[in-house]
């Protein structure tokens, strides 16, 4: 009678939350398989899009458009959950998406081998093969084969 | 090369307005050596309360210590489960997992014997008739459905038949 008891138990709550305007069109940008950043007070492009300047607090301004392609800066090397998916170990890292001054969390899949990651690594998205306005859009980034230009040339006139 | 490019308000989305956060949690409960006292007499049919020895104060469910002078509390000993509904409230509202169909009562109620109070469903009884004060006893469940939690009592009806509607049996 000295021993406790156990149980399983599960908490859940089916949440639908609003993700402000502005994250809003950011979503709907991965949608279409379009990067978007936005300038924030201090000129700054933050990708992802934030409502407000992270150090001003002030509503953040135009978007611009990204290639998806960036640097890995710092990452940490995980065994895939039920909910991801990825079937093989991966790594959570930030990402610095090329033209931006700030990170992006996600994932990075180099195939299982934690070896082939590094600071510094070239990656860029992997899309999902449908796309419905969220995060999860983005499977996750992988590294930058040699055999293919680490970014698309820019397509506007702006320098 | 810069690979930012100006992107003008009138190629842009329409912004996605909500999304899907679903919040899942997979956890193991732990009711302690205390609580599993009273769980175990659950699966008996027996509320099985706890005496503190300092301050005389009787709890069920009973905890390890006291919640007052967090003395252990005396071994467990068998109360007959009825008690008076102490304050109580008329659930209206559907929600997932509900066991009963609203209108129900959900009250507290002061088991005899006790110094703390418990919460559960009054039913057989229309919910505009139950009243602070009303005397109610416990409804088991049948013999198979027993197990070492609360849900062995399926509700509490009052201890008077004639109070009693007989309608509205979870």
């Amino acid at each position: 009678m000295s021993t406790s008891l156990t149980a399983p138990y599960t908490t859940a709550f089916d949440f639908e939350r609003t993700v402000g305007p502005r994250i809003g069109v950011f979503l709907a940008g991965l949608r279409e398989r379009r990067l978007l950043g936005v300038r924030g007070s201090r000129g700054r492009v933050l990708c992802p899009v934030a409502e407000f300047d992270p150090v001003t607090a002030e509503a953040t301004g135009d978007y611009v458009e990204l290639d998806p392609v960036g640097t890995v800066t710092a990452w940490t090397w995980v065994d895939p959950r039920p909910a991801d998916p990825l079937d093989s170990p991966f790594a959570w890292a930030l990402v610095r998406i090329d033209g931006a001054d700030d990170s992006f969390f996600h994932r990075v899949d180099t195939g299982g081998d934690p070896s082939l990651l590094s600071s510094g690594l070239r990656v860029r998205v992997r899309w999902a093969a449908e796309t419905v306005g969220s995060i999860e859009d983005i499977v996750c980034f992988e590294p930058v084969t040699d055999d293919e230009p680490s970014g698309s040339a820019p397509s506007g006139s702006a320098p | 090369m810069s690979s930012v490019r100006p992107s003008t308000a009138t190629d842009l989305p329409a912004p996605v307005r909500t999304i899907s956060a679903p919040f899942h949690v997979d956890y193991t409960y732990v009711a302690g050596v205390g609580r599993s006292v009273y769980l175990r007499g659950m699966a008996e049919r027996r509320f099985l309360a706890r005496r503190c020895p300092g301050c005389g104060q009787v709890y069920f469910p009973a905890p390890q210590h006291c919640a007052r002078c967090l003395q252990v509390l005396d071994p467990p000993f068998e109360i007959p489960g009825t008690g008076a509904v102490s304050t109580f409230c008329i659930v209206n509202l559907p929600f997932p997992g509900q066991l009963v169909e609203p209108p129900y009562v959900v009250a507290y109620i002061n088991l005899d014997g006790t110094g703390n109070k418990l919460q559960h469903r009054v039913l057989e009884v229309a919910p505009g008739d139950v009243a602070v004060g009303m005397q109610v006893e416990p409804v088991w469940t049948d013999d198979d459905r027993l197990e070492p939690s609360l849900a062995s009592v399926r509700y509490f009806r009052p201890a008077d038949p004639a109070l009693r509607d007989g309608g509205h049996d979870a």
